[in-house]
C-alpha cells in the first residue's frame, strides 16, 4: 500500500450576520454624512470619546452630550501595511493610523492616504509620529467608516 | 466553609433589541448595579457568559463584551456557556478572595444565523458536519427513540410547548409570546420529523445579570439572598453514536448537585425547576433524569399536571427556552428565574406554592452532551 | 490568603506543524503527558477546564464537546473559559479558583490550538468590531507595530537602539529554544539575520515575529493537602491577576499599558513581591513580538519606563542575566495561541520545581508567567514558587 500520511481535508465556512449599530453609532454615521465628526462627552470624567459611546466604559454612566471634534489631529502611531491576508477590506499597501483628533480624548483608528504609498522609504519622510493629518471626505456617503475617505498629512 | 448567594437579578426585555450589543449589555448591568446600590468600581470581579464568532460575528467575544459588562481594569474572565460563568463566579467567592462577583450573560440572536447552522459547527469537519448533523437533527433522533422505547406519545411531548408558551404569557421578559393549543403544536411544520416547529426553541436576544456575594456581604446587600446549595456538571461522549441518547449524563450531574445539597428525594424536596428544553420532548426526558418521575414516565408525568404552574412541581414557570432562547445566556436565565422564584420576585409567573428550594438546569451540545445542575435555597 | 493551591504536573506536545495528528489527538498528547508527570490517572481528576482561541481559528466551535474523550472529561464536570490570547492564563486562573473554592481537589486544565488548520490573521481581524475598526485592521502584526512605534516615540527611544535591542531578544529567544525539545522553531539566528529579515510591517521583520504553531498544554492543579501527598515537589501558586482595557483600540494608552501593569501589580501584591527584578528568578512572558517584550519588561516593573532597550543590551534578561526571561524560547519560538499562556505557566512551574531540563535556570524559586490577549486589550499574570 502506498504510504499516504498527513491527509488534509479542505473546507471553507461562510456565515452571514446582521449586526445592529444602535442609536448612538447610527447617529455618528448620520453626522458623517454632514461631514461632521462627533464624539460623546462623559459627564463624570469629562473625556470625549470618538467613536462615541452611549456610556463611559470607565465611569459606567450614560453619556448624552454630543460634542463635535476637529477634523484634524495628531498621528499617535501608524503602521504601513503591505501584507495581504484573507478578507482584507483595503488594498495594500495602506497605512493604518491612530489619530488623536483635536478636542477628543481617545485615539481614532483610520487610514492615512492621499500620498504616493508605493515606497515605504518615501512614505516615512511624509508620515510621522506626532505629525498632523486632516480628514478628506468621500463624495458619496454610504453610512460607513469610509465616508471619511482617509486622513491626509497636513503640509 | 464559605457560602455564596445571589443577591440581585436583572434581565433585558425578551423583545428583539435595536440597540448595539454593547449598549444592550450595558443597560442590564447598569440596572443590576443600581438595584444593589453598588458602583462599578466596588464590584470585586466580573465574569461574562457569551459565545464567540458564530454567535456574534466577533472572535474573542470577551473583547467586545468587556465595556458593557463594566469590566474595565477589573479582575475578570469569561466562560463560553453561562451556567459555566455562574459557577465560575461562585468559585471566585467560595475561594474567599472576593466579596462580590457580577456574572452577565449576553447574546443577540436576532443578529445571528439560525441555531441550526451555528450548532452544526459543534460537529467535527470529517464525520458529523458533512452529513448535516446539528443540534436539531440529533434531538429529532433522540425524540424518535424516546417515543418508541417508552411509548410516550407525540401529543404528550407537544403538551410541553403548550404549557411553556402558556407560562411565557405571564413573563414580561419572554420572547415568544403566543397562546398555542395542542392542535397548533401538532399541526406546526414537521421541521425535523418527529420534531415540530413549535417544539423547537427560537433564537432570542437576551442579557441577564446576577450579582453574587459572600455570606457576610450578601446579608448587607439583600434582605432575601438566595444561596447556592448544590452544583453538578457532567460531560458525555462527543459522537452521538457512542452513547445511548436516552441515558446521557444528566443523572450524573444531578446526583452531584443533590449530594452537595443533601437532597435524596428530588421530586419532593424541590419546589420549582427551570429546565433547559430547547426541544419540547427534552423537558420530559430531563425531568426523568432529574428524578422527578420514573424512567419512561415523562409522558404520564405531564398528563398528571404536576409540572404545571399550579402543580406540585412546576417546571419552567418562566416559559423556559421554548419561549426565550438567547443560546449562550439561557443557562443563566434558568438560574436567574429560579432565584426570582425563591425571592418571590417573579411577578405574574410566581408559582402558587411557597418556594424554598429551586433547581436550575442548563444543557448544550448534541442531544445534551453537557449538563449543569444548580440547586438554590432560601 | 485563602486556600493553598499547587501545580502537581504539566504536559506539553511537541509544538509545530502537526499535520501528523488530528486536533483531539493533539490535545490527548498533552493530557497524557501531564497525568504521567503528576503520576496520577484520569480517575483522580475531579474537573476539567478547557480553553482555546475562538472557533474561527480551526472552524470547530465549542471544542469542549469535540475534545470530550481527548481531555478525559466523559462523566466529569467541565468548564470552558476563553479570553482570546490570554486564554492560557485565564484557564490557569480558573483551575486555581476551582480548587481554591473547595469544590474540587484536583483539576486538569487544558489549552490548545491547531493554527495550521485555519487563518490566524483573518481570525484576529474579526476581533475588531465591524463598525469602525475592522476596515483598517492588519492582523496582529499591524496592531503590535502601532503599539511599538508609539512606545518608542513616547520614550524617545532612537530607532536604531530599538532595532538593536529587539534583534537581541530574537537571538536570545532562538538560542533558548535550542534547549527546549517542545519548541516549534529550533534554529539559531544571528543579529544580522534578524536585521535583514523580510519586513512584515515596518520596523517589524520576520524574525521579530512568532510562528503560527499547533500545540497543546495541560497543567494539573491540586489542593495543598493533595499536592503534598501526591507530589514530591509542587509549584505553589503565589499570586494571580487579570485585567482588561476598553474594547476600541486607541482608547487606552498602549505605551503605558494599564492592563499589563495592573495585572502584574495585583499578582505582586498577593505574592508579596516589591522588587520584581531582584525577587523573581525567572519570567516566562508572552512575547509574540520582540518589541512588545520590552514593553512588558517595563509594565512588570523589571526596569523603568523607556529603559527596556538599555537593560536588554546589557544582558539583564539573558539566561545568565539578572532576571532570565523566556528560557524556553518563549512565544517567539512556539505560539499555539490557546495553549501559549498555559505553556508559560507550565514552564514557570518546571523552573521552580527544577524540572526544566536543559533550559533550567539554576536555583529558580520564584517565577512569573504571563499572557496577553485581544487587540492589546487583556493581560493575565500568575506567579509560582517552590515554597508556599
Ligand atoms: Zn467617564
Amino acid at each position: 500500500m502506498a504510504k499516504e500520511e498527513h491527509r488534509i481535508v479542505k473546507g471553507q465556512v461562510m456565515v452571514p450576520y446582521e449586526v445592529a449599530l444602535g442609536k448612538t453609532w447610527s447617529m455618528f454615521y448620520d453626522f458623517l454624512k454632514e461631514e461632521k465628526i462627533m464624539g460623546k462627552k462623559c459627564p463624570q470624567c469629562s473625556r470625549v470619546l470618538v467613536p462615541p459611546r452611549s456610556f463611559c466604559p470607565r465611569c459606567f454612566e450614560d453619556m448624552d452630550e454630543w460634542v463635535e471634534v476637529s477634523q484634524e489631529g495628531i498621528v499617535e502611531t501608524w503602521v504601513y501595511v503591505n501584507m495581504p491576508f484573507f478578507a482584507q477590506e483595503l488594498k495594500i499597501p495602506f497605512i493604518s493610523a491612530q489619530i488623536r483628533l483635536d478636542g477628543s480624548d481617545t485615539g481614532f483608528i483610520h487610514q492615512v492616504a492621499g500620498i504616493d504609498l508605493t515606497e515605504f522609504e518615501k512614505v516615512r519622510e511624509i508620515v510621522k509620529l506626532g505629525g498632523r493629518v486632516k480628514a478628506v471626505w468621500s463624495r458619496e456617503k454610504k453610512g460607513n467608516i469610509l465616508d471619511i475617505a482617509y486622513f491626509e498629512p497636513v503640509k | 466553609m464559605q457560602r455564596v448567594a445571589i443577591t440581585h437579578v436583572a434581565q433585558s426585555s425578551g423583545m428583539e433589541s435595536k440597540e448595539s450589543l454593547m449598549d444592550f449589555t450595558y443597560r442590564v448591568n447598569k440596572e443590576i448595579l443600581d438595584k444593589a446600590g453598588l458602583k462599578r468600581r466596588e464590584v470585586g470581579c466580573i465574569v461574562a457568559g457569551s459565545a464567540d464568532i458564530f454567535h456574534s460575528g466577533l472572535s474573542c467575544a470577551n473583547a467586545f463584551d468587556w465595556d458593557g459588562i463594566g469590566a474595565f481594569l477589573k479582575e475578570g474572565s469569561r466562560a463560553e456557556e453561562s451556567a459555566f460563568s455562574f459557577i465560575y463566579g461562585c468559585m471566585r467567592i467560595l475561594s474567599g478572595r472576593y466579596e462580590t462577583v457580577l456574572v452577565t450573560a449576553l447574546v443577540k440572536g436576532s443578529e445571528n444565523p439560525d441555531n441550526d447552522p451555528i450548532t452544526s459547527f459543534y460537529g467535527d469537519p470529517f464525520y458529523l458536519r458533512p452529513v448535516g448533523v446539528n443540534e436539531s437533527v440529533v434531538a429529532a433522533m433522540q425524540m424518535r427513540q424516546y417515543l418508541e422505547r417508552y411509548g410516550v406519545t407525540e401529543e404528550q411531548c407537544a403538551k410541553v410547548a403548550v404549557k411553556n408558551l402558556g407560562n411565557a404569557l405571564f413573563n414580561p421578559y419572554a420572547d415568544r409570546k403566543r397562546r398555542v393549543s395542542l392542535e397548533d403544536v401538532m399541526a406546526s411544520e414537521r421541521v425535523y420529523d418527529p420534531l415540530k416547529a413549535l417544539e423547537c426553541a427560537p433564537k432570542s436576544d437576551g442579557v441577564v445579570a446576577v450579582l453574587l456575594a459572600s455570606e457576610e456581604r450578601a446579608k448587607t446587600l439583600s434582605k432575601k439572598p438566595v444561596w447556592l446549595s448544590g452544583y453538578g456538571c457532567s460531560m458525555d461522549h462527543f459522537h452521538p453514536g457512542d452513547r445511548d441518547l436516552l441515558k446521557g449524563q444528566l443523572p450524573a450531574a444531578a446526583q452531584r448537585a443533590y449530594k452537595m445539597a443533601g437532597i435524596d428525594d428530588p421530586g419532593k424536596q424541590i419546589d420549582v425547576a427551570e429546565v433547559c428544553e430547547p426541544y419540547a420532548f427534552q423537558e420530559l426526558l430531563w425531568c426523568e433524569h432529574l428524578g422527578f418521575c420514573g424512567e419512561g414516565q415523562g409522558g404520564r408525568w405531564i398528563d398528571s399536571g404536576m409540572p404545571l404552574m399550579d402543580g406540585a412541581l412546576p417546571v419552567n414557570p418562566s416559559g423556559g427556552v421554548l419561549a426565550t432562547n438567547p443560546y449562550p445566556a439561557r443557562g443563566l436565565y434558568r438560574i436567574a428565574e429560579a432565584a426570582l422564584q425563591i425571592k418571590e420576585e417573579a411577578g405574574e409567573h410566581q408559582v402558587g406554592k411557597k418556594v424554598r428550594t429551586a433547581l436550575a438546569h442548563s444543557t448544550h451540545g448534541f442531544g445534551g452532551q453537557c449538563h449543569s445542575v444548580v440547586i438554590l435555597s432560601a | 490568603m485563602g486556600n493553598a493551591v499547587a501545580i502537581i504536573g504539566t504536559g506539553q506536545t511537541k509544538h509545530g506543524r502537526r499535520s501528523d495528528v488530528c486536533y483531539p489527538d493533539l490535545v490527548r498528547e498533552a493530557v497524557t503527558a501531564a497525568l504521567e508527570d503528576a503520576g496520577i490517572t484520569l480517575k483522580d481528576i475531579d474537573g476539567i477546564v478547557l480553553g482555546t482561541m475562538p472557533s474561527m481559528m480551526e472552524g470547530v466551535s465549542s471544542t469542549h464537546f469535540y475534545f470530550a474523550e481527548a481531555m478525559g472529561s466523559v462523566g466529569k464536570p467541565v468548564l470552558k473559559v476563553e479570553t482570546c490570547g490570554s486564554t492560557g492564563q485565564s484557564i490557569g486562573h480558573c483551575g486555581f479558583f476551582w480548587v481554591a473554592s473547595g469544590m474540587a481537589d484536583i483539576v486538569l486544565v487544558v489549552g490548545s490550538e491547531k493554527m495550521s488548520e485555519g487563518d490566524g490573521q483573518a481570525t484576529m481581524t474579526t476581533v475588531f468590531d465591524p463598525f469602525f475598526q475592522r476596515t483598517f485592521a492588519a492582523g496582529a502584526p499591524g496592531v503590535f507595530t502601532m503599539q511599538s512605534m508609539e512606545w518608542m516615540y513616547r520614550f524617545k527611544i532612537p530607532e536604531e537602539k530599538g532595532r538593536e535591542a529587539a534583534a537581541r531578544i530574537s537571538v536570545s529567544n532562538h538560542d533558548n529554544a535550542m534547549d527546549n525539545p517542545h519548541a516549534h522553531i529550533r534554529t539559531r539566528v544571528t543579529m544580522e539575520d534578524v536585521k535583514n529579515a523580510r519586513i512584515i510591517t515596518y520596523p517589524v521583520r520576520l524574525l521579530d515575529v512568532c510562528p503560527a504553531s499547533d500545540g497543546a498544554c495541560a497543567v494539573i492543579f491540586a489542593t495543598g493537602e493533595k499536592a503534598r501527598k501526591i507530589c514530591r515537589k509542587p509549584a505553589w501558586i503565589k499570586g494571580l491577576g487579570f485585567r482588561g482595557e476598553e474594547f476600541f483600540y486607541g482608547e487606552s494608552d498602549k505605551a503605558i499599558w494599564m492592563s499589563a501593569t495592573e495585572a502584574a501589580a495585583e499578582a505582586y501584591r498577593q505574592a508579596g513581591i516589591r522588587n520584581p527584578l531582584k525577587e523573581l528568578d525567572v519570567a516566562e512572558i508572552y512575547n509574540p513580538f520582540t518589541y512588545q517584550e520590552m514593553i512588558f519588561y517595563e509594565c512588570f516593573g523589571f526596569c523603568p519606563r523607556g529603559e527596556a532597550p538599555d537593560y536588554v543590551l546589557k544582558g539583564t534578561f539573558l539566561k545568565d542575566g539578572e532576571l532570565p526571561c523566556c528560557p524556553s524560547g518563549g512565544t517567539l519560538c512556539s505560539n499555539p495561541i490557546g495553549a501559549t499562556g498555559l505553556i508559560r505557566l507550565a514552564e514557570a512551574a518546571l523552573q521552580v520545581t527544577g524540572k526544566a531540563g536543559a533550559r533550567q535556570v539554576e536555583g529558580a524559586k520564584l517565577a512569573l508567567s504571563h499572557a496577553m490577549g485581544g487587540v492589546d486589550q487583556f493581560n493575565g499574570v500568575t506567579i509560582v514558587g517552590s515554597e508556599l
